[in-house]
């Protein structure tokens, strides 16, 4: 096997989904300048030795959809030779991506391949324009299949007896977090500022021009408190606990990174700043879907030959409060090295993109912190969880 | 002359009444400029916010507050909440000038002379001559007003005195100025009438008017009463209430609402300005309500008056009521009376008065004293208040909500016997009673050929009853035009080959006399008349469906008969669609269940405004069974686009009926399918819906009706199927519904899917109708749903089960 580095990653800020400021953004236009920008860091590489432009997407259908990852290839690489594949496996496409990628090198059968993620959930609703469940697996008692996240979310609560105090603290720590990252410019090397053009009907009833630079992150709330987020009421069950702040946010981004053989890394003479030393997606119990990292980390550290005491850092995606709180809880991990910049509660989970946005960030992290090991983890819709282990190089 | 219209109206004043006036302007079409006064002072917020004395949102904040909260109250004072756009609001500072396109401009201020006598000097400044210019006040004499005015002012300026709140109250008092031109008065009351839906009733400018006049002497006399007869709060609410044709809150319990004070500063008023009235000192307020003034006991706002609510040791709601003679609040005692007990099997509220004067106990005391004294002041308030005797009982039925005036009490008593009753009390009537006696008149209405007459205290003698033309009214005419009758329901022939179907079983149920009858109007129309209305003027349409008779059936495992039944009231609503002959429905109030089904079936709906219309048989444990689960399927599938998520539009459809959803208005009606655009039309006032109908009838007749086609209906099947079942499973599993919910809800969603077909297909509306009616006996059988059936109709409220 040979072996498949990571040599550069960026990712765009995130906006709120659907009225923040990347609703007239199209998820294939943040994608294509991330890559171009991702490109650029990396001069020494001509454009047509890229094999494949991978692209993980949760809802790959409307403004997302006939193969967004070939028109992403189109629209970010000015050239038609490079292809472009789409891949759903939901919350956990954009870290698939940069596994398959990962594979196909070790494999032999791709030097370089851009790897990542791109979702507009301003654009595609949840669920997508037009869901047509299986009528004979629900009509024998698999409605949970199909189950909103939100309902999993409550199960979770519920089967692990997470209190709503406890989550609402936990997202109370999130925003705090990740005010804080922001405002010591812990992300700045990570984001690649997008230009925004709104054209729209201005307060005379005419059409008029603006435009805008996005290069921070929309959703951490100063604002928030304790107080305020005990007020908030349940969404998804009456009596319950989870509500719309501490749930992840509905948002839009996109993050890629590089994947590069040893070969062709010696040949560009580029220094690899990490690699994906193990990766792993398990199947839960679909109405528990949020517990999915608890059977994906400990399979996804044997296969790694690692220890979980051997991990310096976690990025645990947090679809809800709930689901992470139970996992934190089942697997023991340490809350110091979970989320230290703060999570999707605060910042949003653009679905797709997710796996490669917190890609890019555990790398910058480790680098900071000069440690090796990170985990990025996720719980995967209808039942799923995934879990990838990087080694930090440089 | 020229035709006087109105495009646009001016509120000044956004309080409860202006804001609510605003909204029923807006309600009908109107264009509604609404101002009020700009604050004076920064409020901390706008500090905070650097905001000054001058900025916009500052200058306007009060009336944007008042008309915010206006709209958030319930129940809502506009129709549909889309409405609201027809009323710009601003405030008196900047915006005045904006009046001079107004064609008519009315004061809501402050009732203080000062303060209105500023804002007519500033609308005189502005307001284009000839326009209207009305004020609300409820009792300052209008030469007051008019002081410092020009002629033209004078000429156009009246008393329009709405009731709160303006959307529900039909009372609507015109009165005009000592200068008012004849013109203005004409029109305010015909537009009170046909565009704001109201009962207009002219009156002169004498305190309070004529309902708050009659309406507050027959309280504070009450009051008198109770002390003498020593009454409690509960006997007089008892004695006060349905059982006499008034509204449930009866007396004390509408004081609570109200306000105390409110009652007390118009008694005051009354007392103040009326000096010669000859019970001034009825008008006095007695020392219980002065000690309740002083303890600010003013009922609802200071959350206690002659009721008080509170939670007991069980943490149950408890209302108390206070005890007149200690002044202490105490649980409430059943109330009982044997003269009460003589009109139980008396159905017609009229029909009760005569019985009740006859009471042996202190009930019948009460009425004797009560309605002498109120026969003396009513008959004595003509020609003071207002020239004719009708526009009293006008006045207390609109604005009180009493079922008959003095009047029409008075007549169902006998006049000469209500004099008896008077001389007993050392009361006497009005001399030009005694001269209508002597005349030969022995009553003060009569009804001929389906008109309502009055006796004419200056013509000495019974003239009809102006306006009436363009109404029709039931109970006038049903004597005469009644063609056939069952005990439920009877048919008249309106005039013109138009017949009525009107119900009259309990509560306007629906059972099988009602669908005998239906079936029986269209085969008279099909043979020998020309259309059909089904339409009546009881408080509501209809409730729906007779489910006793359904529960009694259901457990006694009758479904052959069921099934009988069910379908009979489907093929009776098809008939509605299908016959040869044009048909319309007129609902108004609640028009639920079966008469929504109705409703939805009709060639052409004529609405009244105050219509709450909606399929709730989902409350009962069932789906509508009588085509209308059929009629949301075959309505969403009309709006199938090719291309479109049609699951969309059919969920759409589908959440009336799960969620069973009663609009508040016609217009909200709309909104959720059950009315349609261009075929369905809505009335603001009751009154004149069945003329109307009429009307359309005619013309559809006249027009050729075209029986409209058999329809064949796309449902979705599987693709849709699966989708409702997960919805209602999450709807389970957060709580939202119960396990009996969702059971319901997936049989409402398999119907409308029509089944579990394996492609969108299209069916007939025969297959939809029998798979709704096989879900419907379906549900018959389920415990769940006879319990809740049995709660409901033991409580009146739904189940949750």
């Amino acid at each position: 096997m040979k072996t498949a580095y990571i040599i550069q990653g960026f990712r765009t800020a995130v906006g709120k989904a659907p009225k923040g400021v990347f609703r007239f953004k199209r998820s294939d236009e943040l994608a294509a300048e991330t890559i171009k920008h991702l490109l650029k860091a990396v001069p020494q590489l001509e454009v047509s030795r890229i094999d494949d432009v991978m692209v993980g997407c949760a809802m790959p259908e409307g403004a997302q959809g006939l193969n967004m990852g070939r028109l992403i290839s189109l629209m970010g690489l000015n050239t038609i030779d490079v292809p472009g594949v789409t891949v759903n496996r939901f919350c956990s496409s954009g870290l698939e991506t940069i596994a398959m990628a990962t594979a196909k090198i070790a494999s032999g059968m791709a030097d370089c391949i851009i790897a990542g993620g791109a979702e507009s959930m301003s654009s595609v609703p949840m669920g997508g324009y037009k869901p047509e469940l299986n009528y004979d697996s629900v009509k024998a008692g698999h409605e949970d299949y199909y189950w909103g996240m939100g309902t999993t979310a409550e199960a979770v609560a519920n089967k692990y007896s997470i209190s709503r105090e406890d989550q609402d603290l936990f997202s109370f720590n999130s925003h705090q977090k990740a005010l804080k990252a922001i405002k010591d410019g812990i992300f700045k090397q990570d984001i690649v500022p997008i230009t925004v053009n709104q054209t729209y009907i201005d307060a005379s009833g005419k059409r008029n021009e603006k435009s805008y630079i996005v290069d921070t992150e929309e959703g951490p709330r100063a604002d928030t408190s304790l107080e305020v987020l005990a007020k908030l009421r349940p969404v998804f069950a009456q009596g319950g606990s989870v509500t719309a702040g501490n749930s992840s946010q509905m948002s839009d981004g996109a993050a890629f990174v590089l994947v590069m053989s040893e070969a062709m890394v010696k040949e560009l003479n580029l220094e690899p700043i990490a690699r994906l030393v193990s990766y792993v997606p398990v199947g839960v119990e679909p109405s528990l879907m949020g517990i999915g990292p608890m059977v994906a980390i400990p399979k996804a550290l044997k296969r790694a030959g690692l220890d979980l005491k051997d991990i310096n850092l976690i990025e645990l995606n947090e679809a809800f409060a709930s689901q992470s709180l139970a996992v934190m809880r089942g697997l023991k991990l340490n809350p110091d090295i979970v989320n230290v910049n703060g999570g999707a509660i605060a910042m949003g989970h653009p679905l797709g993109c997710t796996g490669a946005k917190l890609s890019v960030q555990i790398f910058n992290e480790l680098r900071r912190r000069k440690q090796k090991y990170g985990i990025v983890t996720m719980c995967v819709g209808t039942g799923q969880g995934a879990a990838g282990i990087y080694e930090l190089l440089s | 002359m020229k035709k006087r219209t109105i495009n646009k109206v001016a509120v000044i004043g956004s309080g409860i009444m202006g804001s609510g006036i605003a909204c029923h302007f807006a309600n009908i079409g109107v264009e509604v400029l609404l101002l009020d006064i700009a604050p004076r002072e920064l409020t901390d917020q706008e500090k905070a916010k650097g905001l000054t004395l001058n900025d916009a949102v500052v200058k306007n904040r009060l009336v944007n507050m008042h008309f915010g909260n206006a709209l958030k109250s319930k129940p809502s004072p506009i129709y549909h909440e889309s409405f609201a756009r027809r009323i710009k609001t601003g405030n008196t500072t900047d915006d005045m000038a904006k009046i001079a396109d107004a064609n008519w401009i009315i004061e809501v201020v402050v009732e203080r002379l000062d303060i209105k006598k500023l804002v007519f000097e500033q609308i005189e400044k502005y307001r284009t001559p000839g326009t209207l210019i009305t004020s609300n006040t409820s009792g300052i004499p209008i030469k007051f007003m008019n002081e410092g005015r020009s002629a033209d002012f004078q000429q156009h300026f009246a008393v329009t005195h709405f009731f709160n709140p303006p959307r529900y109250l039909k009372l609507f008092e015109v009165v005009p100025g000592p200068a008012c031109s004849p013109e203005v008065t004409s029109f305010l009351m015909n537009y009170g009438e046909k565009f704001l839906g109201k009962t207009a009733v002219l009156a002169k400018d004498t305190p309070a008017f004529i309902g708050n006049r009659i309406g507050v002497f027959g309280i504070m006399n009450l009051f008198h009463v109770v002390n003498e007869l020593g009454l409690s709060v509960e006997e007089v609410d008892k004695l006060t209430g349905p059982i006499i044709g008034r509204p449930k809150s009866a007396t004390f319990r509408t004081v609570d609402v109200v306000g105390l004070d409110t009652l007390v500063h118009t008694s005051n008023g009354v007392h103040d300005n009326a000096p010669n009235d000859e019970m001034h000192n009825t008008f006095k307020i007695p020392d219980f309500i002065n000690k309740m003034m002083e303890n600010q006991w003013l009922g609802s706002k200071t959350n206690q008056g002659f009721y008080k609510s509170t939670t007991n040791k069980e943490g149950k709601r408890e209302i108390l009521v206070l005890d007149l003679k200690t002044m202490e609040y105490r649980a409430a005692n059943p109330v009982n009376f044997a003269t009460l007990g003589m009109t139980k099997t008396i159905d017609k509220v009229i029909d009760r008065y005569k019985v009740l004067v006859t009471g042996k106990d202190k009930a019948g005391d009460f009425y004797r004293k009560t309605l002498a004294a109120m026969f003396q002041y009513a008959s004595n308030r003509v020609p003071e208040i207002c020239d004719d005797l009708h526009a009293i009982d006008a006045a207390m039925k609109a604005g009180f909500g009493w079922d008959f005036g003095p009047f029409e009490i008075w007549d169902s008593i006998g006049v000469e016997k209500g004099i008896e009753l008077m001389k007993v009390e050392a009361y006497k009537p009005n001399a030009w009673v005694n001269e209508m006696l002597t005349s030969g008149q022995t009553s003060f209405y009569t009804v001929k050929e389906g008109a309502k007459y009055y006796y004419n205290i200056n013509k000495k003698q019974q003239e009809k009853i102006p306006g009436q033309d363009a109404f029709i009214i039931l109970d006038n005419i049903r004597e005469a035009k009644t063609i056939w009758s069952n005990a439920d329901a009877s048919i008249q022939h309106l005039g013109d080959g138009v017949l009525n179907v009107e119900f009259r079983s309990k509560m306007n149920t629906i059972g099988a006399g009602v669908i005998e009858a239906i079936n029986k109007g269209i085969d008279l129309a099909e043979k020998e008349y020309s259309s059909v209305i089904i339409g009546n003027q009881a408080p509501n349409f209809t409730v729906g469906a007779n489910l006793a008779m359904v529960f009694m059936l259901a457990v006694e495992q009758e479904y052959d008969e069921l099934n009988y039944a069910i379908k009979a009231f489907q093929d009776t609503v098809m008939r509605l669609r299908y016959s040869s002959i044009p048909t319309i429905v007129a609902p108004q109030g609640m028009t639920l269940g079966g008469g929504c089904e109705m409703t939805l079936h009709a060639d052409m709906v004529v609405a009244a405004a105050e219509s709450y219309i909606g399929l709730v048989e989902f409350g009962v444990g069932l789906l509508p069974g009588g085509a209308g689960t059929k009629e949301m399927a075959l309505r969403a599938a009309a709006t199938f686009k090719e291309g479109d998520v049609q699951l969309n539009s059919l969920r759409q459809h589908f959440l009336p009926i799960a969620m069973a959803k009663v609009s508040t208005s016609a217009y909200e009606a709309f909104d959720v399918n059950i009315l349609q655009k261009g075929k369905d039309i809505v009335v603001v006032n009751r009154d004149r819906q069945l003329a109307t109908a009429k009307r359309y009838a005619i013309q559809m007749v006249e027009n050729g009706y075209t029986r409209p086609i058999k329809q064949q209906v796309k449902v979705l099947g599987k693709q849709a199927l699966g989708m409702f079942l997960v919805g209602t499973d999450a709807m389970e599993k957060g709580f939202y519904i119960s396990e009996h919910d969702k059971k319901i809800g997936n049989k409402i969603a398999y119907v409308m899917s029509g089944g579990d077909l394996s492609e969108p297909t299209y069916v007939s509306e025969q297959y939809l109708l029998d798979i709704e009616r096989e879900a419907f006996l379906s549900l018959l059988t389920e415990r769940k749903t006879l319990e809740r059936i049995e709660y409901t109709l033991k409580t009146g409220k739904p189940l949750r089960n």
